[in-house]
């Protein structure tokens, strides 16, 4: 029983950043069900984070913390989509990178608000509940979103988006939806990042957590909502484990591991035209 | 005035290793459709490779140059034949390139961490011409010259390379369709790997002139070149080697000239805010085409 509770105290914060970086990564993933490769969701979460960050420090309650800071997301996702989707999606992967850019140029220039190179320390930890509860709300919306009008909208949207407006989906509508979501996501998952870290500078929300949770989600599995949860779970889990191998070579082997991933298993971990496929040889072979 | 001319030559030498790293940064997005993230890295490997021959074999300056471009384009063949190849063979996206590329960017970055110690290493200071050409009217170091002139020399190579020789209508015909390359006669699996060699080498240029330039071999240095190289692409308009090169001059002169004249805090988002300016009004660049898809 000892050893339980002594495994949960060294790992107890790599569960709470799998949490943090699913919220990312499922922030991620609505873009990218909708068609587009998008690294605004740091952008979101900076929004997000630094709110958050300012919020707590003027000791205002976590609901509302985390209530603002998700409308805070959201208010950018859609001054993003607004402007970016115009653009087709290559470049929009490329315009939402240079916004990543500047991004860290506005966080270390308006020092009021994110306090600049110094950044801004948090004077609470994240409770662990409420994380857990936060994730769990969301990942629920998720599963509601992925049968509903929207998610077979966007698959669709995302598979041939000729034959969606054929089909009468207005593409308009469901990206700038998928925006929102991923908006109000990311900022909270901002927010929880920052308090879980109880440290924000303007290198925490830069390329290294985009790539993060780009890996994450399509490590996972980028064609159902399970699949970003789990993708950031092994994507953080990795590297402790990594670490405990091979210490001195972790980030090599968090490179190799996801190299492995893309080349033998592309669509990611999860992925339901796999599992269809081998439903039906199944049915047909019996 | 000389302090004007002086930042003008500055600028001029920075931006050429923009222009020169991303020339070899479009070469393969504009080829190959990969937005690499590791290409930084292979600018780092350069540095170092051109670095170690330095150190060891005490060579004249072109062959340590010719060392990294070298090294750069070994490592250029290896990521892609291991990481792009295995994705092409199945038809897979530009997403799928992107993410094996992050992948090696981890690995060679980390590596390249290990092997200079974790810190920024420079050249030694009788491997390279380090004189200065002129002292009057304004001081010109031997090495902005070289930068420049190799921006020059490597802008007009590659430009007749790809528009005049067989070899840069193989390379474009692979970039547009790969089958329909290969029924026309042309290697198609050979052409990609002499892409990313040309690209490595390129990009590897760019990191040896700038490991020696700002006396900063590390992995560092390929990151600072990537995202300003990547600026560059895209205000030039990535199909077109001349816009790079001048895109990439022009953002070296205004970052030395925001930073000296304005405020040395607003350098980088200035170079970003018209990265964004230019992908959100003019996508295909100063010099590209618009290019046609199906809807």
């Amino acid at each position: 029983m000892d050893n339980l509770s002594d495994l949960w105290a060294t790992y107890r914060s790599t569960v709470a950043f799998a949490m943090v970086n699913a919220m990312f990564a499922l922030s991620t993933y609505v873009v990218l069900s909708a068609g587009f490769l998008s690294f605004s969701t740091v952008v979101f979460g900076a929004m997000g984070g630094f709110v958050g960050a300012q919020m707590v420090i003027h000791g205002l309650p976590l609901a509302i913390v985390f209530i603002v800071s998700g409308l805070a997301g959201l208010l950018v996702s859609m001054v993003v989509a607004a402007v970016f989707l115009r653009l087709n999606s290559h470049w929009m992967a490329l315009a939402s990178l240079a916004l990543v850019l500047i991004t860290r140029v506005v966080v270390l220039n308006a020092t009021t608000l994110t306090g600049g190179v110094n950044g801004l320390g948090i004077p609470m930890a994240l409770p662990l509940d409420w994380l857990t509860g936060i994730l769990v709300l969301t990942v629920l919306a998720f599963y509601a979103l992925y049968h509903s009008w929207f998610g077979i909208a966007s698959r669709v949207l995302r598979e041939d988006p000729s034959v969606a407006a054929c089909m009468g989906v207005d593409l308009r509508k469901v990206q700038f939806i998928a925006f929102g979501i991923s908006g109000i996501v990311g900022g909270v998952g901002g927010a929880a990042m920052a308090m879980l870290l109880q440290y924000i500078s303007p290198d925490t929300f830069f390329l290294g957590i985009a790539f993060t949770m780009i890996a994450a989600t399509v490590l996972g599995g980028s064609y159902h909502w399970f699949g970003p949860v789990l993708g950031a779970a092994v994507y953080t889990a990795l590297p402790s484990l990594m670490q405990f191998i091979v210490p001195s070579l972790q980030d090599v082997a968090n490179g190799v591991f996801l190299l492995l991933i893309m080349v033998f298993l592309p669509r990611g971990l999860i992925d339901p035209r796999a599992m269809r496929l081998r439903r039906s040889a199944k049915g047909r072979s019996s | 005035m000389e302090l004007f001319a002086s930042q003008l030559l500055n600028g001029l030498s920075l931006g050429s290793l923009y222009g020169l790293f991303g020339i070899g940064f479009g070469l393969v997005f504009a080829t190959l459709g990969i937005l690499n993230a590791a290409q930084g890295c292979y600018a780092s490997w350069a540095a170092i490779a051109a670095l170690v021959v330095a150190e060891r074999a005490g060579l004249p300056f072109p062959l340590i140059m010719f060392a990294g471009m070298g090294a750069a384009a070994v490592v250029a063949v290896i990521v892609d034949q291991m990481g792009f190849q295995p994705l092409r063979a199945r038809g897979a996206d530009m997403l799928g390139a992107l993410i094996t590329s992050i992948a090696f960017w981890m690995i060679l970055d980390s590596l390249a961490g290990f092997a200079t110690g974790q810190q920024s290493l420079s050249f030694p200071p009788q491997s390279y011409p380090g004189q200065m050409l002129l002292t009057q009217p304004v001081p010109l170091p031997a090495m902005q010259l070289i930068a420049i002139l190799a921006l020059v020399v490597v802008a007009i190579g590659t430009h007749l390379l790809m528009t005049r020789s067989a070899i840069g209508s193989a390379i474009r015909a692979v970039g547009w369709n790969p089958v329909s390359a290969a029924l026309s006669g042309v290697n198609s699996r050979y052409v990609i790997m002499l892409t990313a060699a040309l690209s490595g080498a390129i990009s590897g240029l760019a990191g040896t002139l700038g490991g020696v330039l700002t006396s900063n071999v590390s992995f560092t240095l390929g990151q600072g070149l990537m995202l300003k190289g990547f600026a560059a692409v895209v205000v030039g308009g990535y199909s077109d080697v001349r816009g790079t090169a001048i895109a990439g001059v022009v953002l070296g002169i205004l970052e030395v000239f925001v930073g000296q004249y304005f405020s040395a805090s607003y350098r980088d988002a200035f170079t970003y805010s018209l990265l964004l300016v230019f992908l959100l009004v003019k996508p295909q660049g100063l010099f590209g085409k618009g290019s046609f898809v199906r809807a």
